[in-house]
């Protein structure tokens, strides 16, 4: 921590622990130790030294000890010469000035009763509030925990003009957060200024004016420490979970405006023990690295106009959006509408014209969340009946953000804007094809609003990585073009990224449990090489599924030692299936269809088995209703084997899967392949091609039979021989 | 050689719940074995049943269900009392089916006043059921919450869908949380995790893993409870180590047969006697699977599983 | 543990001749490994192999048949404990208690009674199967007198009651073509009772009071070559009921325990007066493992829930049950009537003929086909989908029923919408609600 914040605090810590000790002896001179003391209507004392010392001050007389912790508490005023490792020391002096200010502010309630006007609002011309009592505690604190107020700002001091703090309490507001305020800038206060700009403040409003010295924080910080206790059942004393509570839940930061004094320093230290950032407008010190806070410490001089924007991507506060503004109905219930040639307004894609839809990840600061913009013709400025070249670009910027995801949030595309009312969507990518209708338009439906659905939906349904969205839609060729060349430049670069990937270069492999709703016992591992039998997810989309929801389906499984690489068994993987299955299997092999072959739970898309007349294994996807060499159709096959249930000599299998290099691998892969449909083998022809090139048979694909060559073992295992299938020659499959 | 019959070791027990508030509080939960197989260890607190008390005065019912009620059917409060003074009740579950937007579209202010009158009527714990649409479901059981302060009131349905808000609000006015999910064991699971993120205590949640009908897709709540109480007592699945709950008694009434006249179907005997005995097996069988409270309806349905909790717990 | 299909398969002759009824040895081993094939159906394995697969697939617990024909009750071949972890198989047998000692016009209105309890139910007939005929005349001529006099009347599984081997000796000789099941050897009666049942080829069922008494006897019984048991434990209570039907089957499956390695007996009328506590008494050993349920009263109040409750409890949790793929009319609907399509899951069938029943708008219900699939599993694994859906809405001839061509189709297959509407052109399609339960409401507002 930088040594000016360091020494500054401290200094200002000192001013405050003497001033209360002050305080405190001219009370207790007049009213002797059994007076009583605390704020008004509340079961928590003076709530941040209940919450953080465990100790009840009731009377006068319970100060003392708490003075004197303040006092142990309080480090050395830092010297010019010595340097030391300040963060910790700072810390506490932080702590001990909020102690101090519950004190003196406990003793204004003493001295001057009236001082607060004690309720949500203001009364008369008494805009000071005060404590919050405990009926406004839980009222108010309801909505931290639900979300609905994710947080709050502490404000000390005030801006340049009571325009400026009209706009910043508005932006706060907007982002549901509650504004609590109290201290002076050069004798003005924010809260004076609203009432001035003709803003209504108190509770109802979110604008909360706890009082007008910076002693006043303690009010803001008391909230906080009582709602760790009543809210997170942290105990009285229990600091560390106190603290943890408040920066894990409590979207809260320090907002100093105006120039920072030793004693508003002391108070920003406090602050950062409950992990409360501070954001201020003037240039002091900054603390970037991360340590107590999620992400930064202090962040300074940042302009007003981007303070607020500033503050939540430093908190790391999520936006939400409840509505999606758009004038036509939204739902699923209108995604499979079809929008007829009579109905058409415009068309995009589809191969009628250029098309490209494109998410990519950005840095924050290169994202401006909601902007949406549109280049070219809109709507409104095309005849009936036309086509466009169209492009999306969707930047997205978030902490939890990773190259990885942009294709999945960019799958998503398809569904989110199918939900429109009036407007068709089909295919992903440079195959786009989109669809607007005449009545969706007479609606007064433009173009823009795709970006407004795709910003609202990638925050409802990914904020966990998403913190900033903004959307460029285009509809000039030439723009489009620069588009369509950034998107297969991207899209090279994600299909490589992919084929790179191995099941040895990564660590983590992800679970699916999803099937366990009617296959008990059912786990499927997802590896980069092997996809979930049903085809639906692989190992990325497994990955962010985790990011999003990680109490879901999708869970990590650090794979751990390598107990065989052939079969594909490693220590993560068998401790995670025990557990998943609910103690029913204690391993599965990710590679094998004979020895120890994961569980089937009848969604697969196909199903591998042994022929053990041609030694080899044949695969049916579920689509091919015929009869298969082993003898069983497809249905048969599948009743067979699923449930949750092991079956050795079968197993379900992704149509993705049967191209990868770990295909069956402890059965020799891809060359003990004897048999497929046909329509199996034209479907994965490009793939299992470029297989055999790899494994050195260019004519595999040719030499693996299919339904036309035969139906059942006999019939096939003449045309293998004539082919020389390499099969034939493998050792024993059973 | 005398016959040992295999045991199974339990490794978990469910956690105890308290319901209510004062004298007449209950508490459920406790076990340490499956369903009443007390010869493998304990079942310390009998499971408990709820009696029905509906907001608004019933539609189409069947006679039978109807008459015990019919002098109170519209005043809450005096079925209520009715259900306490007369059938013994040991709880009451208020089931609020007139907030429904498809339906009366009720608000929560009036849903809450009568939940509050309903309280102050009642000693016993009290259970309020919204109408299972979340949406409308979050803004009544917010409002009842807040105005119940301190009632230690269960409430739900509470949803992967509205988990947070009513999850706050119980957490703040110290409710229990009826924890909601479609017959799925890992949704289950999953919901008490976020409850207890959200910061619920663990002796504010009960599980309610949605119960179908005897004949209506019984089996397949049936087995989901069999399996989250199998996880909670041998698998040390921690996260679903809660008692269970079962509103059926709505579900078995509405069904076809529950309802029909004799004439309607002669061949299937007394309506009375059909009626209550399709309560009272749907009732049994989820007993069987691991329910710790029922929600029911017919006063001779809950006399006749009172009878086989007294013997099947018997010392 | 059961062999698995490959185990199996090693063994089998490889020879692919198709004689046992499927194309391949590897699908015929298959079949074994779940219970659907016997092995006899192959002629070409060793005596040796035959004792080898025999023994590792047979199950713990004896399957046997009382009766013969359309009335007879296929009983025991569980496997597991709880019917998630695989299914249970063969669903109790219930069956009406009727004495020697009844009046004649008593014992004619209950079988009629019992005739009459007959129901539909997804395509399947349920009704009882059994009834038990019990002596208490301590007259063997009556016995057999009243035994066939009720054969005469009635085909069902008969369990025959007597403690005494000479009673039972005459009634067998009137219904032992029937094959009764003989109740019961006592530890007095054991050897007299068993070889009755060896020499009328009939099972014998076992009383002792306790499992360590009725281990004996069935010991001994095997020891005489007996195999198809059956066991009465004599609980005195609920309670001791509910521990000797785990006990048993426990003993059965986890520890092998031959000598309770079969279906159970009961009788809840011992254990209440009232009738019905007797019949939720028996509803908890439907669920827990009772092979035959002896009532001592059937009226369509007891029977029907029951008859539910073991459906319920044996279906298959793997395999869907299915409703038959056709047009249902509810509440009898006119040519202005919503029509709305859906899958023949049968709880989706259930729930949606529930809600649209309780609406009170009558309506045309399309089930179509999808294997038993629900709604959104049935889209996902192709058996919903547009074209198929229109090929037999096409089929069912609904288009002559009504004069309107709306079509409501689930809400969650909103996404299919447009493709259905392409394949039937003539049709309006309209994407109905989510959830079933809001069906009432979306009906009350819909227009022809
Ligand atoms: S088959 Fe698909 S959905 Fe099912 S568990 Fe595997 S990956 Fe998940
Ligand atoms: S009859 Fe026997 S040898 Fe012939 S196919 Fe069947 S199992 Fe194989």
């Amino acid at each position: 921590m930088s040594k000016i914040i360091c020494s500054a605090a401290i200094r200002g810590a000192h001013n405050i622990v003497d001033k209360a000790e002050q305080k405190y002896q001219e009370v207790l001179d007049k009213w002797g130790p059994d007076h009583p003391v605390g704020f008004p209507n509340t079961a928590y004392y003076l709530p941040i030294i209940y919450g953080i010392l465990g100790v009840p001050v009731s009377k006068l007389g319970d100060v003392r000890p708490v003075l004197e912790k303040c006092r142990s508490l309080l480090p050395p005023l830092v010297s010019e010469k010595v340097w030391l490792p300040y963060l910790a020391p700072t810390l506490e002096a932080g702590m001990a000035t909020f102690f101090a200010e519950e004190i003196i502010e406990a003793i204004r309630y003493l001295e001057y009763p009236d001082f607060y006007t004690k309720q949500e609002d203001p009364i008369g011309g008494n805009i000071w509030l005060g404590a919050a009592d405990d009926i406004i505690l839980r009222k108010r604190g309801v909505e931290f925990v639900d979300g609905t107020a994710p947080g709050f700002a502490a404000i000390l001091g005030a801006p340049p003009t009571k325009e400026i703090a009209a706009e910043i309490a508005k932006e706060l507001q907007e982002k549901n957060l509650y504004v609590f305020m109290c201290a002076e800038n050069n004798g003005v206060r924010m809260s004076e200024q609203l009432v001035e700009a003709g803003v209504q403040i108190g509770w109802p409003t979110r604008l909360v004016s706890f009082g007008p010295d910076y002693t006043a924080t303690v009010f803001a910080m008391g909230f906080a420490t009582r709602a760790a206790m009543s809210f997170g059942g942290i105990k009285p004393g229990d600091f560390r979970g106190n603290l943890l509570y408040n920066k894990n839940r409590i979207f809260a930061f320090a907002m100093p405006l105006g120039p920072v004094s030793d004693e508003w320093y002391a108070n920003a230290a406090g602050a950062i023990n409950w992990g409360f950032p501070v954001i201020a407008d003037t240039p002091i010190p900054e603390i970037l690295p991360t340590g107590i806070c999620t992400y930064e410490h202090v962040v300074s001089n940042v302009p007003h106009s981007e303070i607020v924007q500033r503050a939540v991507e430093v908190r790391g506060l999520k936006v939400t959006v409840s509505k999606i503004d758009i004038p036509v109905s939204y739902g699923p219930a209108f995604e499979g509408e079809r929008i007829r040639k009579d109905d058409l307004y415009l068309e995009c894609g589809g191969g009628k014209t250029k098309g490209v839809e494109l998410t990519v990840s950005r840095d924050l600061d290169e994202v401006e969340d909601g902007h949406v913009e549109m280049i070219g013709p809109d709507l409104d400025q095309i005849k009936d009946g036309s086509k466009l070249p169209f492009a999306m670009l969707i930047e997205v910027a978030g902490r939890q953000m990773q190259e990885d995801f942009e294709p999945i949030l960019e799958r998503q595309i398809h569904h989110l804007v199918n939900y429109a009312e009036g407007i068709m969507h089909i295919g992903q990518r440079a195959i786009m094809w989109l669809r607007v209708g005449k009545a969706a338009v007479e609606k007064g439906f433009r173009l823009k609003h795709l970006g407004t659905i795709i910003h609202a939906k990638y925050h409802q349904e990914f904020g966990a990585i998403c913190d900033k969205v903004q959307v460029k839609i285009y509809t000039e060729e030439a723009k489009v073009d620069e588009v369509l060349a950034l998107a297969r430049k991207v899209y090279e670069a994600r299909d490589k990224r992919v084929d790179r990937m191995t099941d040895e270069t990564e660590e983590t492999f992800y679970s699916c449990t999803l099937c366990q709703s009617f296959a008990p016992s059912h786990v499927c591992i997802i590896t980069p090489e092997r996809t979930g039998m049903c085809g639906a997810y692989n190992w990325l989309d497994g990955k962010a599924s985790y990011e999003i929801n990680p109490t879901g389906p999708n869970q990590p499984i650090v794979k751990g030692e390598c107990i065989d690489p052939v079969l594909g068994k490693w220590k993560g993987t068998d401790e995670f299936i025990f557990k998943a299955s609910r103690q029913k299997f204690q391993t599965a092999s990710a590679y094998s269809l004979v020895h120890d072959p994961m569980t089937a739970c009848g969604c697969f898309e196909c199903i591998a088995t042994i022929l053990p007349l041609c030694n080899g294994v044949m695969i049916v996807n579920r689509d091919y209703l015929g009869m298969t060499p082993c003898g069983m159709k497809f249905t048969t096959l599948a009743g067979m084997v699923g449930g949750g249930e092991v079956t050795p000599g079968f197993l379900g299998v992704s149509k993705h899967y049967i191209a990868s290099r770990k295909f069956l691998l402890a059965e020799g892969g891809l060359k003990r392949v004897v048999w497929m449909p046909q329509m199996l083998k034209k479907e994965l022809e490009a793939k299992l091609k470029s297989r055999g090139e790899e494994l050195g048979i260019p004519n595999l694909f040719d030499i693996i039979a299919d339904d036309t060559k035969g139906t059942t073992e006999e019939e096939i295992l003449p045309f293998l021989e004539e082919a020389g299938h390499p099969a034939l020659t493998m050792e024993s499959i059973l | 050689m005398a016959l040992e019959i295999p045991k199974v070791s339990y490794s978990g027990k469910i956690k105890e719940i308290v319901l209510g508030k004062g004298d007449k509080a209950l508490t459920v939960g406790g076990e340490t074995s499956y369903p009443f197989y007390l010869f493998e260890g304990q079942m310390p607190l009998k499971p408990r049943i709820a009696m029905e008390v509906y907001d608004s005065p019933p539609e189409d019912w069947a006679p039978t269900a109807l008459e015990p009620f019919a002098d109170v059917a519209s005043d809450p409060v005096a079925w209520a009392r009715k259900c306490i003074d007369t059938y013994g009740a040991e709880m009451i579950a208020l089931q609020l089916v007139s907030t429904d937007p498809n339906g009366e579209n009720r608000s929560a202010e009036e849903a809450a006043a009568l939940t509050k009158k309903v309280a102050e009527a009642v000693d016993v714990p009290l259970i309020v059921w919204g109408c299972n649409n979340a949406e409308k479901d979050t803004e009544v059981l917010k409002k009842i919450a807040e105005d119940c302060a301190g009632r230690s009131l269960m409430i739900g349905p509470v949803t992967e869908a509205n988990y947070k808000q009513v999850g706050a609000v119980a957490i703040g006015y110290e409710h229990t949380v009826i924890a909601s999910t479609p017959i799925d064991i890992n949704l289950a699971k999953q919901l008490n995790i976020l409850l207890g993120n959200l910061g619920v205590p663990d002796g504010r949640i009960l599980i309610d893993p949605t119960t179908g009908a005897l004949g209506y897709g019984l089996e397949y709540g049936y087995s989901v409870m069999e399996r989250i109480r199998m996880a909670a007592l041998t698998q040390e699945d921690e996260r679903l180590q809660f008692p269970m709950i079962c509103n059926l008694g709505k579900e078995v009434w509405k069904t076809k047969e529950a309802k029909q006249s004799r004439d309607e179907a002669p061949k299937l005997g007394d309506p009375a006697k059909r009626g209550v005995l399709m309560e009272a097996i749907t009732a049994q069988l989820v007993l069987a699977a691991g329910a710790d409270i029922l929600i029911m309806r017919h006063p001779e349905s809950i006399a006749l599983i009172q009878d086989m909790l007294n013997d099947l717990l018997a010392a | 543990m059961a062999l698995s299909g490959i185990e199996i398969f090693k063994k089998l002759p490889k020879t692919n001749c198709g004689e046992c009824g499927v194309p391949t040895c590897l699908a015929f081993a298959m079949k074994l490994a779940t219970g659907q094939a016997e092995l006899s159906a192959c002629p070409y394995v060793s005596d040796e192999v035959r004792a080898e697969i025999d023994e590792a697939s047979a199950p713990p617990i004896r399957t046997l048949t009382i009766g013969t024909g359309d009335r007879a009750v296929k009983l025991g071949g569980e496997t597991v404990m709880f019917r998630h972890e695989k299914r249970f198989e063969n669903p109790p047998g219930l069956a009406l208690m009727l004495s020697d000692t009844m009046d004649d016009s008593v014992v004619n209105e209950k079988l009629s009674k019992f005739k009459d309890l007959e129901f539909e139910r997804v395509g399947l007939i349920l009704r009882p199967q059994m009834l038990a005929l019990k002596e208490e005349s301590g007259d063997a001529g009556k016995f057999a007198a009243f035994v066939k006099r009720v054969i005469d009347q009635i085909d069902a599984g008969i369990i025959l009651m007597s403690d005494k081997p000479e009673v039972m000796a005459e009634a067998l000789k009137i219904c032992k073509d029937k094959k009764p099941l003989i109740y019961a050897a006592t530890k007095d009666t054991a050897e007299a009772m068993g070889n009755l049942a060896k020499e009328a080829a009939c099972p014998l069922a076992v009383k002792g009071s306790g499992l360590d008494e009725v281990m004996a006897i069935t010991d001994k019984l095997m020891g005489m070559g007996l195999k198809d048991l059956v066991i009465d434990s004599q609980p005195v209570n609920v309670k001791k009921a509910l521990e000797d039907q785990v006990g048993i089957r426990r003993s059965a499956l986890v520890k092998k325990v031959k000598q309770l390695g079969f279906p159970t007996i009961t009788f809840p009328g011992q254990l209440t007066d009232s009738k019905m506590k007797e019949a939720l008494i028996a509803s908890l050993l439907i669920a827990k493992y009772a092979g035959i349920i002896v009532l001592s009263e059937m009226e369509g109040h007891n029977v029907f829930p029951l008859l539910l409750d073991s459906l319920n409890i044996y279906t298959d949790p793997q395999r869907p049950m299915a409703v038959e793929e056709k047009v249902y009319e509810i509440g009898g609907p006119r040519e202005d009537s919503p029509v709305l399509i859906t899958s023949n899951f049968s709880l989706t069938y259930f729930i949606v003929s529930g809600e649209v029943e309780s609406s009170r708008v009558p309506a045309w219900l399309l089930i179509k086909d999808t294997e038993g699939l629900s709604v959104l599993t049935a889209w996902a694994a192709g058996k919903f989908a547009a074209d198929t859906v229109a090929m037999f809405v096409k089929k069912s001839g609904i288009a002559d029923r009504v004069k309107h061509r709306k079509l409501v189709i689930p809400g969650y297959l909103a996404g299919m919408s447009g493709e259905l509407e392409e394949e039937l052109p003539d049709w309006q399609i309209l994407v109905g609600p989510r959830e079933a339960a809001h069906l009432p409401a979306y009906l009350k507002q819909w227009s022809a």
